[in-house]
C-alpha cells in the first residue's frame, strides 16, 4: 500500500472523528490538535486507522509523532511489513 | 429550612416509541397510540421475545436539527458531543434540549452554578459494549479510546453539563424501574436544600442487549407470549390476562426550578412538583411490597400537605405484570377505599411500553400533558381489569381536570415511590 493511499485512509478516520473538519482543513504538515482534535480525538484517529489498516502497532511507537504526517509514516512503515 | 414551597417544571422532553417531542407524544397519549411493535432487527442470538416499543428510523442529527429555538453555536456543539456518541448520549441530549428550550433558559439565562444536573440512568451502556464484543474479543488493540469516558454512567454528566454550561451539582442516579422517580426526587431536594435555583433532570433510555432482555425472560418478568404475534395487544395492565412488562424506549427530561427563580425569568410552571414519598422495603428481589407502595402514596401526600381527597387522578407504575399490578390495585385501594369512585387511574406503560430507568419521568411528562389538556390517555387493553373497586380510565381518552396527581414507580430491589403532581392553572 502505498503512503498516499495510507494518508487517504488517516483523512477519512480523521473526518470522522472530528465531524466538524473537511478534506481542505486536513494538510500533511499540520498537527493534529490545529484541526481541533482532542488528546482523546488523537487517540481515537490512532487507533481507528490501525484498524482500517488492518495492523496492530504498540502505542509506543507513535510517541516520537508530532504531525500527520508522522502519523502517516508510522502507519506506511508498519502496514508494508 | 427546606424551600419545599413552589419547586415547578418549566421545561420537558421526550423522544419515545410514540413521539420524538412533547407535541407528538401528547397526540399519542389523546389517540391511545402504542409504540409497541415487532423489533426490527432480529437480535444476535435470537430470543423468544421479539417485540418491544423501540425507537425507530433514529438519525440523531435530523432530530436535532427539528428542535426549534437552539442557537446556532449550541447545535453545532450538540451536534460535536452526540454525533458519534453512544445511542443513549444521543437520546438524552435531544430530550434534553427539548427541555431547555421550553423553559427558555438559552434566552433568560440562571447563573450556571445555580444549575443542576440529575442523570436518572443505570447500566445504559448494556447494549454498545454487547455490540462491541464480538470485534474485541479478535481485537482489543482497536478498542476506541473513547470507551474509558463512554462505558460510565456520569459520561451523561460530563457531556449534558458540558453542552449547557451546567456549573452546580451534578449526579447520575439509579432506582430500578423507579429510576425517573428517583431523578425528579434528587432533583428536588437539590432544590429544597437551596443547593441550585435549577436543575434538569434527564432520564437515560434503557439500551437492553440480548443478554439482559434474556435475563428478564428467564426471571419471569417479561411478557410477550401470548400476543407475540399481536404487538399492541400484549402490554395489558390491570387486565386478567397481563402477562409481564414489554420492553419500551425512550429518553426524558424536565426542568425543577423553584418558584423565586422562574418569576425572576418570566418562566410559566407547567405543573408544581408538591410532595414525594420514598422509601425501601428491604429486599433485595423482584417481587413488589404492598406496605412499601402504599407507605410511598401516604408520604407523598403528607409531603404535598394534602389528603387521599384532593387526589383525583393517579398515573399508576401498572408494568402489565401480574403480581405487581395485583399489589399496587390493592394498595391503591387501602388507601383511597372512601374515595375510589373519584380517582381515576390509568398506565402509560400500556402506551409506551416499560421504559425502566425513564418509565418514572414518561410518566410524570404523561400526567403534566394529561394536566395542561385537560383531558386521561385510554387504558387501550384493559378488557377485564382485576380489581372492580377502582376506576380505571376506558379505551378512549375522556375530558378531565386533574387537580392533584400520584405518580407511582416501583423497582426491583425494594424501590417503592411516588410524586404528588399539582395542577397549578
Amino acid at each position: 500500500m502505498s503512503r498516499e493511499e495510507v494518508y487517504d485512509i488517516v483523512q477519512e478516520t480523521i473526518m470522522d472523528v472530528i465531524p466538524d473538519v473537511e478534506k481542505e482543513d486536513i494538510a500533511i504538515e499540520k498537527q493534529l490538535k490545529d484541526i481541533g482534535a482532542n488528546s482523546i480525538d488523537r487517540m481515537e484517529i490512532v487507533t481507528m486507522s490501525m484498524r482500517e489498516l488492518n495492523v496492530k502497532i504498540p502505542l509506543m511507537s507513535f510517541a516520537g509523532v508530532n504531525n500527520i504526517e508522522g502519523l502517516v509514516n508510522v502507519l506506511h512503515e508498519n502496514v508494508n511489513n | 429550612m427546606l424551600l419545599n414551597q413552589g419547586i415547578g417544571i418549566t421545561g420537558m422532553g421526550i423522544v419515545s416509541s410514540i413521539g420524538d417531542n412533547i407535541t407528538t407524544f401528547t397526540h399519542s397519549l389523546q389517540q391511545g397510540i402504542s409504540g409497541i411493535q415487532t423489533k426490527e432487527a432480529i437480535t444476535k442470538p435470537p430470543l423468544s421475545v421479539t417485540i418491544a416499543a423501540e425507537i425507530r428510523n433514529f438519525s440523531f442529527v435530523e432530530k436535532l436539527k427539528n428542535i426549534p429555538n437552539v442557537p446556532e453555536e449550541k447545535f453545532k456543539k450538540a451536534k460535536r458531543l452526540g454525533q458519534r456518541a453512544p445511542f443513549v448520549i444521543q437520546m438524552t441530549i435531544l430530550a434534553a434540549l427539548q427541555a431547555w428550550t421550553q423553559a427558555k433558559l438559552f434566552e433568560n439565562t440562571v447563573a450556571s452554578d445555580r444549575i443542576g444536573l440529575v442523570v436518572a440512568g443505570q447500566n445504559s451502556t448494556q447494549n454498545y459494549q454487547y455490540n462491541l464484543l464480538s470485534q474485541f474479543v479478535d481485537n482489543p488493540e482497536y478498542l476506541s479510546p473513547r470507551y474509558a469516558l463512554e462505558f460510565l454512567e456520569t459520561n451523561q454528566v460530563g457531556v449534558l453539563s458540558e453542552l449547557f454550561e451546567i456549573e452546580g451539582e451534578g449526579v447520575a442516579v439509579g432506582g430500578a424501574s423507579a429510576t425517573g422517580n428517583v431523578g425528579i426526587i434528587k432533583g428536588h431536594q437539590l432544590l429544597a436544600l437551596g443547593i441550585v435555583d435549577v436543575c434538569l433532570v434527564v432520564g437515560v433510555p434503557a439500551d437492553l442487549s440480548p443478554l439482559d432482555i434474556q435475563g428478564f425472560i428467564n426471571i419471569g418478568a417479561m411478557g410477550g407470549k401470548t400476543y407475540n404475534d399481536q404487538p399492541s395487544l400484549a402490554c395489558r395492565p390491570f387486565d386478567k390476562k397481563h402477562e409481564g412488562f414489554i420492553y419500551g424506549q425512550a429518553s426524558t427530561s424536565v426542568i425543577l426550578e423553584n418558584q423565586k427563580s422562574a418569576d425572576q425569568r418570566v418562566v410559566a410552571s407547567l405543573a408544581k412538583v408538591s410532595g414525594y414519598g420514598y422509601n425501601l422495603d428491604k429486599n433485595s428481589s423482584a417481587n413488589p411490597n404492598l406496605t412499601g407502595e402504599e407507605k410511598a402514596m401516604k408520604t407523598a401526600m403528607q409531603n404535598a400537605e394534602i389528603s387521599t381527597s384532593d387526589v383525583n387522578y393517579i398515573n399508576t407504575h401498572g408494568s402489565s405484570s401480574p403480581l405487581g399490578d395485583q399489589t399496587e390495585a390493592e394498595a391503591i385501594f387501602n388507601i383511597f377505599k372512601n374515595h375510589t369512585d373519584t380517582v381515576y387511574l390509568n398506565a402509560t406503560k400500556g402506551l409506551t411500553g416499560h421504559c425502566l430507568y425513564t418509565a418514572g419521568m414518561v410518566e410524570i411528562i404523561a400526567t403534566v400533558i394529561q394536566m395542561k389538556h385537560g383531558f386521561l390517555h385510554p387504558n387501550r387493553n384493559l378488557k377485564n381489569p382485576i380489581h372492580n373497586e377502582l376506576q380505571f380510565c376506558g379505551k378512549v381518552a375522556t375530558k378531565y381536570t386533574i387537580q392533584n396527581a400520584l405518580c407511582n414507580s416501583f423497582g426491583f430491589g425494594g424501590i417503592n415511590t411516588a410524586i404528588v403532581l399539582e395542577n397549578i392553572d
